[in-house]
C-alpha cells in the first residue's frame, strides 16, 4: 500500500482570492438589485442565466469525477480534488435558486392562468408546467445530486486519512448508479429552465445540447483553476504539462461535441422547416440577434477549435488559460442566446453585466470555501502515482 | 475479489513472451483448415448463396417481389442497411476512440473489429444498390459532368450516405491497411512458403520495423484515429438524417443523430462480443482476448444501451409535451397497434435485457453474456425495422394506412447478409492475423523501456 | 537475391528494450547520422533517444484536409447554385447547412487518403523490398522479439573497425556485416509487359463498349425502354381495330371549353350579358385577339378594309348600325357560334378572350361614333396633358 505522500504540502490559498470572490459576488449582487428596479424582467432573466452558468459548471464537474471512476483513469487523479471542489456548488444551488423560484411567475409564460386557459396546446401541457409540480421538480433534482455528491465526496475526503481501497470500488459503484441519474436529471433542469422559456417549443435534443454545454464549461472552469494553481504551486509538485494534455485533449473532443449537438438541433429544425418548431430559430435570426448567432458560432467553436488542433496546443498552459477563459465567455454567449431573445428587441443593458459577476465570485467563494476543508490533491488514492507517472506517448 | 487499483492492469495474461504472441496469432495462418472451419464456412456459404439467389431474382423481376407497398414504400432495405451500417461502428470505436482514449486493452480486439468494420460495411452497401429499381444504373448516383447538365441533389441525405459510407468504408480500410503493414512484414520473415512471402512482401510494401518509419507511422496512426472518430460519428449521424429531416412523426426528432450513433455502438459491440467468444475459444486466443476484454465490451454496451433507453423516453416525453396529436398517436401505435410485438421485442430486447449487465458476474459469465448481445442484436434490428415500418404505415391521413409483410425475398436477402459477413469473418480467420501482433507485443509485460531506469 | 561486394553497414542485436534505449542514445551522442533503430513494435521514448524531429506528416494532412473542405464547399455551390440551381424543398439556392455533410466527409477522405500515401510513398518509399536488409537474419530477428540497430557505411564517421568495437561495447548480441543487393535492370519494354497492358487496354475498352451499347439494351435491362403500356400512337392488339389512339368519348369536353348552349342557333333565344368591364386590362386582352383573330377579316380598326375586301366572301365592317345595334351577347354569340360564312372561332379564343373582344369592338365602334361629349372630354385631356 502506498505510504503517506509526503511531497505533497497542504498550503493554504491567498487571502486574495476570497477577496476577490467577496468583491464579484457584492459588486454583482448590488448591481443586480439596482438592475431589479430599473428593469425587473430584465434582470430576472440576468438571474437565471448567472444561475445557470453556475449551475452547469457544478454538475458538469461532478459528472466528470464519475466518469473518472468509471472510465478508470489515471492522469486525472491528482486533479481531482480541484473538480471536486467546483462540483460542491450543488450544495449552494438550494439557496442560489430561491429567487427564481419566487419569480416563476415573471419569467415563465406558462404561469399565468389566464394564458394557459387561452392556449389549447399549453393547456395540454399544464400537467407537467404548472408551477407546484415545477417546484417539486427543481428541489427533487438538487436533492438527488446533494446526495450523490455527498456521498461521493465523503468517500474520497475519508480516503486521503484511511488510504481504503474500497472506498475507490464504491465510489466507482455509486459514479455508475450516478450516470442514469445525472441524464435524467440534467434534461429536467434543461426542459425546465430552459425549454419551456418558450413553452411552444420543443426538441428531444435539448437535454443532450445542454449537457455538452455544461461539460465544456466545467472543462474550461477545472482546466483554468489547475492552470493557476499549478503555477502557484499549491498542486502537486510533481505535476507537469503532460498532465494538462488530456484536459486540452477533452476540452477540443468536446468543443467539437457541442457543435455536432448543436448543428444537428439547426439542421433538423431547418431541413423540416415546420412552423410548429422553426419560429425559434428564426426568432434568433432577426431583430439583431443574428448577429448574437453568429457570435456563437464563432466563439464557441471556431476559434476553440482552431486553438486547441495541435497536440502542443494541448499542453502548453498559456494556451490552456486563455482558452479557458474564452470558453467561459462562450458558455456566456451560449446562455444568452438561449434565455434573452425571450426579451423584445436585442441590446446589451448594464445589467447584462451582473451575470459574469455574481457567477464568478460564487464559484471563487465556493472553490476556496472547500479548498480550506479539504486537501488539493487526493493523497490517499491509489491510483495516484499511476496519475503522476503519466507522460503524453 | 479486491482489484489493487494502484498496480497497471495486466492486458496480456498468462505471462506471454513476445513470441509465444506471435505463434499463437500466426498459428492458424500456418495449418491447414480442419473439418470445422469447413463445416463453419459450407453452413454460411449456404445462406449467402440463398440469399444471392433472393438478389438475383430481385434483379430480373424487380421490386415487386419484395413486401414493399404504399404506404410503406421503404421496408427491409433500409432496414438493413442501418442495421449493417451500425454494426460496422463498433471496429472503428474500438481502433480510433478507445485508442484515442489511451486504452491499452484495445490490442487484442482492434484489429478483429476493424475486418468486422471493413465487411458490415460491405454488406451494407449492398442494399442502397439493390433496392432501386435499376441497380446497374447505379453510377448515376455520383456527380458526374453529362449533356443534361444534371447534378445530384447535394442537399439530400441520400446522397450525403453515399458520401458518407463511401467515405467510411475508404477510410476504415486504409486505417486497416496501415495497421497490417508490419504484421505482415512479420508474416514474411517468419514463413517458409516461397508463395506465401511473395504475397506478403507485397503487401507489407516493404516495411522493415525501422524506427524512423514507425515515429511517422505513429503519427499517421493517430491522426488516421483522429479522423476516423468524427468520421464514424458523422456516418451514422447522416443515416439518421435519412429520417429526422423528413417531417413524419416518429421520424422528425432532432435527437435522432447521438441516439442512431449510440444504438449503432451497442449493436456493433455486441456483435464483437458475439464472434469474439468464438473466436477466442476456437483459436486458443484466451490469453489475448481475455475475460476483463469481454467485461469492459459489456461495460460499453450496457452504457450504451442506457443511451438508447434514454432517446426513447425522451422521444416519448416530447410527444406528449409537444401536443402534436399526429406524434402522440405514432408512439401510442407502437405500442398498441398493430406492429405492437415488434416494439416489445425491441424494448424488452434492448433496454430490459443489458440491465443484467449491472452484475460482475453476469458480465463475466460466457454463456449468459452470449444471451444478452444476441438478444441486443435482435433488439437493434427491430428497433430499425420499428421506426421504419410503424411511422410509415400509419401516418397523417387514416385513409392510406396499411400493413407492411414481408416476403420471403425479404427475409431471404437478410439472412444472405449475415451468410456473406460470416462468411467473410471465417475466411479472415484464416487469411490474415486476428490480432495486430505488433501492437499486443507493445503491451505486453516488459515490452517497454522502464521510465528512466528506475523500479517500483 | 545475390549480394554485391558493397557494405551496406553493420547490424546488432539486443535483448531488452532497456538495451535499445541505451544503444540507441549512445549511437546518437557518438555524433552518428545514419544509423537506424529496428524493432518489432515502437518503443516509447525511442524518438527522444535517437533525437529524432518531430514528423511533419500533419501538415500534409491538414494541406489536404483545408483544400478538400474549400474545394467540395465550391464546387458544390457552383453546381446548385450557378450552374443548375432549383428550388428544392423551398430552400434558397445556397443551402449552406445541407452543404456540409458532403463536405465534411469529403475532408475526411482526402485528409486520410493524403495522409496514407503521403506516408507510403513520401516519407517511407514504399513499395521497397529491395532495401539491404530485407532477407537478413537481422530482419528475422527484429520481426519476432529482438531489438536491432544498424549504422549505414555512407555515414561521414563510419569505420568498419571502429564501429564493429563500438557496437560489441554496448553488449550487443550477433554484430553483423550486411551488403548491398546486386542492381538488376527493370527493361520496362519487355513483350510480356506490353503484351499485359495490351490485353488490359482491350477488354477495358471492349468491355465498356459491350456493357453501355450492348448489354443494357438486352433483357432485363431494357424492360424500363418497352414497356407494356399504350405509348402515342402506337398499335394495339386489344382494340378491335388496331388503333393505339382512340376518339374521344362521347361528352368529353376540353380544358377551359364548356358546351355553348345555344351552338347552332341563328339568333340565340337568350343572349349572355358581358361580364367583364371595360378596364385598361380587357381592352388591352382584347386588342390583341382581335387583332390576331378578327383583324385579318374585319380590319384593323373593325372597317371591313382588310385585303378580303372586295372578294368572296366579303366580311363587312363593325360599324354599321346593325353591327352596333347587336347586343353584346349577341356578338358573343356570332364569335362562338359564327355567322354565315365566318366560321365558330370557339377553339381559337376562350370565354374570357371572347367578351374582351366584344369590349374592344364595342371601343372601337363607340370612337368611329363619338358624341361631341366624347371629343371635348379628349381635347380637354390633350389641353392638360401639354401643360
Amino acid at each position: 500500500m502506498l505510504q503517506n505522500n509526503s511531497e505533497y504540502q497542504k498550503k493554504n490559498l491567498p487571502k486574495r482570492l476570497s477577496q476577490l470572490g467577496w468583491f464579484l459576488f457584492g459588486a454583482g449582487l448590488f448591481l443586480g438589485v439596482i438592475g431589479f428596479f430599473t428593469d425587473q424582467h430584465r434582470a430576472i432573466l440576468n438571474y437565471l442565466m448567472a444561475y445557470m452558468f453556475i449551475l452547469s459548471i457544478g454538475i458538469g464537474s461532478l459528472l466528470l469525477v464519475a466518469l473518472e471512476y468509471v472510465g478508470g483513469a489515471d492522469w486525472s487523479v491528482p486533479i481531482r480534488r480541484v473538480v471536486e471542489f467546483l462540483s460542491s456548488i450543488i450544495i449552494f444551488l438550494p439557496i442560489l435558486v430561491l429567487p427564481l423560484v419566487f419569480s416563476i411567475h415573471d419569467i415563465f409564460h406558462w404561469a399565468h392562468k389566464d394564458v394557459v386557459s387561452a392556449d389549447q396546446i399549453l393547456k395540454g401541457k399544464s400537467s407537467y408546467l404548472n408551477e407546484t409540480f415545477f417546484i417539486i421538480r427543481v428541489f427533487a433534482v438538487l436533492a438527488i445530486w446533494g446526495i450523490f455528491y455527498f456521498l461521493m465526496i465523503r468517500n474520497s475526503n475519508a480516503q486521503d486519512k484511511s488510504y481504503d481501497q474500497t472506498l475507490t470500488k464504491r465510489n466507482i459503484i455509486l459514479s455508475a448508479i450516478f450516470i442514469p441519474f445525472f441524464a435524467v436529471t440534467i434534461t429536467i433542469t434543461a426542459v425546465d429552465w430552459l425549454m419551456s422559456l418558450e413553452p411552444h417549443w420543443f426538441s428531444t435534443i435539448f437535454g443532450v445540447y445542454f449537457f455538452s454545454s455544461s461539460v465544456v464549461a466545467s472543462l474550461a472552469a477545472i482546466t483554468l483553476f489547475v492552470v493557476i494553481l499549478k503555477e502557484k504551486g499549491f498542486m502537486h509538485p510533481k505535476l507537469i504539462d503532460d498532465h494538462l494534455f488530456s484536459l486540452g485533449a477533452l476540452q477540443f473532443a468536446f468543443i467539437n461535441f457541442w457543435a455536432y449537438i448543436a448543428f444537428s438541433q439547426y439542421l433538423l429544425v431547418w431541413y423540416a422547416n415546420l412552423p410548429e418548431e422553426n419560429f425559434w430559430f428564426i426568432h434568433r435570426w432577426q431583430n439583431g440577434w443574428q448577429y448574437l448567432s453568429i457570435l456563437l458560432i464563432i466563439t464557441h467553436f471556431i476559434v476553440p477549435y482552431a486553438a486547441l488542433l495541435s497536440q502542443p496546443s494541448k499542453m502548453d498552459p498559456e494556451r490552456l488559460k486563455f482558452i479557458s477563459v474564452w470558453i467561459l465567455f462562450a458558455h456566456f454567449i451560449d446562455l444568452y442566446w438561449l434565455i434573452m431573445p425571450n426579451v423584445e428587441g436585442y441590446y446589451f443593458s448594464w445589467i447584462d453585466i451582473v451575470v459574469p459577476l455574481i457567477a464568478v465570485g460564487v464559484i471563487i467563494l465556493v472553490f476556496n470555501y472547500r479548498a480550506k476543508k479539504s486537501n488539493l490533491v487526493p493523497i490517499g488514492d491509489p491510483k495516484l502515482q499511476k496519475g503522476l507517472d503519466f507522460r503524453v506517448p | 475479489m479486491n482489484i489493487d487499483y494502484s498496480q497497471e492492469l495486466r492486458v496480456v495474461e498468462g505471462a506471454l513472451k513476445q513470441s509465444q504472441i506471435e505463434e499463437l496469432v500466426a498459428k492458424p495462418l500456418e495449418t491447414r483448415p480442419d473439418k470445422k472451419f469447413f463445416i463453419a464456412l459450407t453452413i454460411s456459404g449456404s445462406l449467402l448463396l440463398f440469399g444471392a439467389a433472393c438478389v438475383a431474382l430481385t434483379f430480373y423481376y424487380g421490386i415487386g417481389l419484395w413486401g414493399n407497398n404504399q404506404p410503406v414504400g421503404w421496408g427491409f432495405g433500409i432496414v438493413n442497411f442501418v442495421f449493417w451500417v451500425g454494426i460496422g461502428h463498433a471496429g472503428t470505436l474500438i481502433s480510433a476512440i478507445l485508442f484515442l482514449l489511451r486504452q491499452r486493452w484495445r490490442t487484442g480486439i482492434a484489429r478483429f473489429a476493424e475486418a468486422m468494420t471493413i465487411f458490415a460495411v460491405m454488406c451494407a452497401g449492398i442494399f442502397p444498390i439493390i433496392h432501386t429499381g435499376r441497380p446497374w444504373l447505379a453510377g448515376y448516383l455520383m456527380p458526374y459532368p453529362n449533356q443534361h447538365g444534371l447534378w445530384v441533389n447535394f442537399t439530400s441525405p441520400l446522397i450525403w450516405d453515399v458520401f458518407a459510407v463511401s467515405t467510411y468504408f475508404t477510410v476504415s480500410f486504409v486505417f486497416w491497411f496501415v495497421g497490417l503493414i508490419p504484421d505482415f512484414a512479420t508474416l514474411r520473415d517468419r514463413t517458409t512458403s516461397k508463395i506465401k512471402k511473395t504475397i506478403y512482401s507485397i503487401f507489407s510494401l516493404g516495411w522493415r520495423h525501422s524506427h524512423r518509419n514507425w515515429q511517422h507511422y505513429e503519427k499517421a496512426y493517430i491522426l488516421l484515429a483522429g479522423f476516423a472518430t468524427p468520421l464514424v460519428l458523422s456516418v451514422h449521424t447522416i443515416v439518421s438524417f435519412d429520417f429526422a429531416v423528413a417531417i413524419i412523426p416518429g421520424w422528425h426528432a432532432t435527437i435522432f443523430p447521438p441516439y442512431f450513433v449510440a444504438g449503432a455502438i451497442f449493436s456493433g459491440f455486441a456483435m464483437v462480443v458475439t464472434v469474439l467468444i468464438f473466436v477466442r475459444k476456437i483459436f486458443n486466443l484466451e490469453h489475448i482476448i481475455t475475460i476483463n476484454h469481454l467485461e469492459k465490451m459489456n461495460k460499453v454496451i450496457l452504457a450504451t444501451g442506457m443511451m438508447v433507453g434514454y432517446a426513447y423516453s425522451m422521444e416519448f416525453f416530447i410527444a406528449w409535451y409537444s401536443g402534436n396529436q399526429f406524434e402522440s398517436f405514432v408512439f401510442i401505435n407502437r405500442a398498441f397497434g398493430p406492429y405492437a410485438w415488434a416494439y416489445w421485442i425491441m424494448v424488452s430486447c434492448n433496454v430490459i435485457f443489458p440491465q443484467f449487465f449491472w452484475f460482475k458476474k453476469i458480465r463475466r459469465s460466457i454463456p449468459i453474456m452470449l444471451a444478452i448481445v444476441i438478444f441486443v442484436n435482435i433488439g437493434m434490428w427491430f428497433e430499425r425495422f420499428v421506426i421504419v415500418v410503424s411511422s410509415l404505415h400509419r401516418d397523417f391521413l387514416p385513409s392510406s394506412w396499411g400493413y407492411f409483410t414481408p416476403t420471403l425475398f425479404d427475409i431471404g436477402i437478410l439472412v444472405g447478409s449475415f451468410g456473406l459477413f460470416f462468411t467473410l469473418v471465417i475466411l479472415f480467420t484464416k487469411t490474415l492475423p486476428v490480432v495486430s501482433i505488433s501492437e499486443v507485443k507493445a503491451v505486453a509485460e516488459g515490452a517497454q523501456p522502464s521510465h528512466n531506469g528506475g523500479h517500483h | 537475391m545475390k549480394r554485391s561486394n558493397k557494405l551496406f553497414g553493420i547490424t546488432a542485436i539486443f535483448d531488452s528494450p532497456n538495451e535499445i534505449i541505451h544503444a540507441a542514445k549512445a549511437i546518437s551522442n557518438s555524433g552518428f547520422k545514419n544509423f537506424d533503430i529496428n524493432t518489432p513494435y515502437p518503443l516509447h521514448g525511442m524518438d527522444k533517444a535517437m533525437k529524432l524531429k518531430p514528423s511533419k506528416l500533419g501538415y500534409i494532412t491538414l494541406a489536404f484536409g483545408l483544400s478538400g473542405a474549400a474545394f467540395t464547399l465550391l464546387f458544390i455551390y457552383w453546381a446548385m447554385s450557378i450552374d443548375y440551381p432549383q428550388v428544392i424543398g423551398g430552400k434558397p439556392f445556397f443551402a449552406f447547412p445541407a452543404f456540409i455533410p458532403v463536405t465534411f466527409e469529403v475532408t475526411v477522405l482526402l485528409a486520410t487518403l493524403s495522409t496514407v500515401i503521403g506516408l507510403l510513398t513520401f516519407l517511407f518509399g514504399f513499395p521497397n523490398n529491395k532495401q539491404s536488409l530485407h532477407d537478413t537474419d537481422y530482419m528475422k530477428k527484429v520481426s519476432a522479439d529482438k531489438f536491432g540497430a544498424v549504422i549505414y557505411a555512407d555515414d561521414t564517421l563510419f569505420n568498419e573497425l571502429k564501429v564493429k568495437e563500438f557496437l560489441s561495447s554496448l553488449n550487443a548480441n550477433s554484430i553483423e556485416s550486411i551488403f548491398e543487393f546486386e542492381k538488376e535492370s527493370y527493361p520496362i519494354f519487355q513483350s510480356k509487359f506490353l503484351m499485359l497492358l495490351l490485353a488490359v487496354a482491350v477488354i477495358t475498352s471492349g468491355g465498356t463498349y459491350f456493357a453501355l451499347n450492348k448489354l443494357l439494351l438486352m433483357t432485363p435491362f431494357n424492360w424500363m425502354a418497352y414497356q407494356d403500356k399504350l405509348t402515342a400512337q402506337e398499335k394495339s392488339e386489344f382494340f378491335q381495330d388496331n388503333f393505339g389512339a382512340r376518339p374521344k368519348v362521347e361528352g368529353t369536353v376540353a380544358r377551359g371549353f364548356l358546351p355553348y348552349p345555344f351552338a347552332g342557333q341563328v339568333t340565340p333565344i337568350e343572349t349572355l350579358s358581358n361580364p367583364l368591364l371595360p378596364t385598361k386590362e380587357v381592352l388591352q386582352l382584347g386588342g390583341k385577339k382581335y387583332n390576331a383573330f378578327c383583324s385579318p377579316c374585319h380590319g384593323n380598326y373593325a372597317d371591313g378594309d382588310s385585303r378580303l375586301n372586295g372578294q368572296f366572301p366579303n366580311p363587312p365592317t363593325l360599324h354599321s348600325k346593325r353591327a352596333r345595334e347587336f347586343s353584346d351577347g349577341m356578338l358573343y354569340h356570332i364569335i362562338t357560334n359564327g355567322q354565315n360564312v365566318m366560321p365558330s372561332y370557339a377553339s381559337q379564343v376562350t370565354h374570357e378572350e371572347r367578351w374582351a373582344i366584344v369590349n374592344y369592338i364595342r371601343a372601337l365602334q363607340r370612337a368611329k361614333n363619338a358624341a361631341d361629349s366624347d371629343v371635348k372630354k379628349i381635347q380637354m385631356g390633350l389641353l392638360n396633358a401639354s401643360k
